[in-house]
């Protein structure tokens, strides 16, 4: 089609080609010559990214409907890594420095820290942890005070930022806290304020119910009900398997909440409901990490970078939390010039602040290693929004509007 | 294939061209607004006295960064859907000629002495060199991440460009085709302006919220000019588009998401005052005489215009979807 255009059109574009000589040949001498070529040199140093995943990790089982049908097919964030690394590979030549990512796959919660520490015995010093909640504690004891980071890529539970509170980790992806924060403000933003809140039976649901209850208190929604949820067609469970029933309460809602890890019972909640209104949480308007639509802040660039590395897959929030860990280690290495461990740790958890795509810079709370990020409100095919909201207001950083801020935080590895 | 026989009928076609080689025009300085559009494809030509839509130019998907040629009887306009710079004749308001381009061009610079158009490509992390006449890639120099803002030096002989992911700008050898020196800026560099003294370069980036000033001859950031407008968050000022008067006195920085443009001293680095323009503010230009400025609202959907003097907005104008960025013929 272009070539049809271009046709006809050719020689009227050459003729303006002949007369263009003017415009640089009054040149100003000012200009400054460029110095000769410089002749590259092998890389002198090694930069080592190790990845952990556990096989089996029940998060990424793929989610089928009763039919067999596979609606989700989760997958270990590694990809997200890989295009960290690829962007790093035209530093090659100014840092003098190799990057490797290296993937170590192990068989179940428990052998992530022996792995880790072996390892590290064998000088690495950055991991990227895609591992569940149960691998962490000892993780943590195994870890504690030696020269690493470990970067938790995939778990947002709230209490390896809080109970566990240890100084090796940097927690990229965002924690539940965060999540719901982001979601809550939108509501608040939209004077959607009376909530409707169904939990489902597994201990990550009830945990997803507490962080949201938490923002709806401090963001001023009201919940007006709290129906616990049982998934299944028992007829004699009616009261707690049918969503309109569920929903048949006095009072009136604008907004219905679901917490369901499973992403079962959620699938028959929109437009099962007594009244018509939308559904958030698990479904329909969800907070993420990231979200394959998000269009803003140079992420079409990173989006297609990440399908094309991952076979037409689309970017996942843990997929960007390991691009993100990958993108801070490499820039700590830029802008300290060194691959020096404690340098680069210092300017991690220090001063630096790097771009996630997603607007406002990202960087490291001191006192929890949680990493401040916006949280993308997302329908299935829209990002509704970018949480913090405009109008909620922060004293240092409006990021700091979503999850535990400094003086709420239990974990003060600052101090 | 199908683009070595594009390549193939464009040559041909210049060949063509070459005998029919008609007198140039003088430039007619009509003063005439373009904008482009990413999202409605198209340009809009609008009369700067009427501030009327006077044409509409469908072109390739997704127009962005536009260039005149010296004697503004051609309009380049990147288009980054498509993968080509479309080339309008500016008399008959019509596309002429496609260059063919790495992926997804954005920004570009042309140096006709040299025949030569320098693209980034950002999912190839390279600088293309397009040879005007040939139509073809001759060179990819490799860059950092995600290469964006493009300017060449008036002697030709250099070339900038910023590389937004990995924080840096790079000197590169124009004719040699190779990076000669490397400098980091803050987070997310974006576009250029010169010095008219050639000693300094100006480089927006978007992240960091700041203009960063290099030294050309040293090839060092030697001060940063740093932007808040009164009533604005900080998050939200993200400079991206700069131009500076023809004297080096006044350069002018839009502020992105923070929707103000502002007006800085070059020699004393010191901000004079904020405008208020539009949301996601990127492009700007001068009109010739520098009594006006052009400011293109990505996420407003119209160019403000403004007085220089006063520093006051005088008109927006709805334009299409997602403009991009303004250019002036005169």
């Amino acid at each position: 089609m272009s070539s049809a255009a271009g046709l006809g059109a050719l020689p009227r574009l050459a003729a303006l080609w002949l007369l263009g000589f003017t415009w640089a040949a009054a040149a100003a001498a000012q200009e400054v010559p460029a110095p000769a070529r410089p002749t590259p040199a092998p890389p002198q140093h090694h930069m080592k990214i190790v990845f952990v995943q556990v096989d089996g990790d029940r998060r990424y089982e793929p989610i089928v409907a009763s039919d067999r049908i596979v609606l989700k097919k989760p997958e270990h964030p590694f990809a997200g890594a890989q295009v960290g690394i690829d962007d790093a590979a035209p530093l090659r030549r100014i840092l003098n420095t190799d990057f490797a990512l290296d993937r170590i796959a192990v068989k179940s919660p428990a052998d992530v820290a022996p792995a880790i520490k072996q390892a590290a015995d064998a000088g690495t010093h950055f991991f990227l942890v895609d591992a569940p909640t149960a691998a962490y504690a000892a993780l943590a004891a195994a870890m504690h005070g030696r020269n690493v980071l470990l970067f938790n890529v995939s778990e947002p539970d709230d209490a390896l930022r809080r109970r566990l509170c240890a100084g090796e980790f940097v927690h990229v992806y965002p924690s539940r806290a965060q999540l719901m924060d982001g979601l809550v403000q939108y509501v608040v933003s939209r004077r959607w304020t009376n909530l409707l809140e169904l939990q489902g039976p597994s201990p990550a649901d009830a945990a997803m119910a507490a962080a949201f209850e938490y923002s709806a208190k401090k963001f001023g929604a009201h919940i007006v009900a709290q129906q616990k949820f049982e998934p299944g067609t028992d007829p004699r469970q009616r009261e707690h398997n049918d969503p309109a029933l569920l929903s048949a309460i006095n009072r009136d809602f604008d907004v219905v909440f679901v917490a369901d890890s499973d992403f079962d019972f959620v699938r028959t909640v929109p437009y099962h409901l007594l009244r018509p209104r939308p559904v958030i949480g698990s479904i329909d308007l969800r907070p993420v990490a990231w979200h394959w639509t998000w269009d803003h802040n140079g992420a079409p660039q990173v989006n297609s970078r990440f399908e094309k590395k991952a076979n037409g897959r689309h970017m996942a929030g843990a997929d960007w939390a390991a691009w993100v860990a990958v993108t801070m280690i490499v820039q700590a290495v830029l802008h300290t010039r060194s691959t020096d461990f404690a340098k680069d740790r210092a300017f991690i958890l220090g001063n630096g602040s790097f771009d996630g795509d997603k607007g406002l810079a990202v960087s490291v709370r001191p006192w929890d290693h949680q990493v401040r990020q916006a949280v993308l409100l997302a329908a299935p095919y829209e990002v509704v929004a970018s949480a913090p909201i405009e109008g909620f207001l922060h004293r240092t950083n409006e990021l700091d509007t979503l999850g535990d801020d400094q003086p709420e935080s239990t974990c003060h590895l600052d101090h | 294939m199908v683009l070595m026989m594009l390549r193939l009928i464009v040559a041909l076609g210049l060949i063509l061209g070459s005998a029919l080689a008609a007198a140039p025009a003088a430039a007619k300085d009509t003063g005439l607004i373009y904008v482009s559009n990413e999202k409605s494809n198209n340009i809009l030509v609008i009369d700067p006295k009427t501030y009327k839509i006077v044409n509409d130019i469908a072109v390739s998907r997704r127009p962005r960064d536009m260039h005149f040629n010296a004697g503004h009887t051609k309009l380049y306009v990147a288009c980054g859907d498509d993968d080509v710079i479309d080339v309008l004749d500016v008399a008959s308001g019509k596309v002429v000629g496609k260059l063919v381009t790495g992926s997804s061009p954005e920004t570009f610079a042309m140096d006709e002495a040299r025949r030569r158009v320098y693209v980034s490509d950002e999912e190839a992390s390279s600088l293309a060199v397009i040879n005007m006449d040939k139509n073809i890639i001759e060179k990819e120099v490799p860059t950092g991440a995600e290469p964006e803002g493009v300017m060449v030096s008036k002697d030709g002989k250099t070339v900038y460009v910023t590389s937004e992911v990995s924080d840096l700008v790079h000197e590169i050898d124009a004719d040699g085709g190779y990076v000669t020196r490397d400098v980091v800026v803050g987070t997310r560099p974006r576009r250029f302006a010169a010095t008219p003294d050639g000693k300094e370069l100006w480089v927006s980036t978007e992240m960091a919220g700041e203009v960063d000033i290099i030294d050309r001859k040293k090839f060092a950031v030697t001060g940063k000019i740093d932007f808040l407008p009164p009533g604005m968050r900080q998050s939200d000022v993200t400079p991206v588009g700069l131009v500076m008067t023809k004297d080096g006195k006044t350069a002018y920085v839009t502020l992105g998401h923070a929707a103000h443009v502002a007006v800085v001293d070059v020699p004393t680095r010191k901000v004079l005052g904020y405008i208020l323009v539009g949301r996601r503010s990127w492009g700007i230009t001068l009109s010739g005489d520098e009594r006006t400025l052009y400011v293109a609202n990505g996420l407003g959907d119209d160019i403000t215009i403004i007085d220089t003097a006063s520093r006051k907005p005088i008109i927006s104008i709805p334009v299409g979807r997602v403009p991009w960025g303004v250019v002036v013929d005169e």
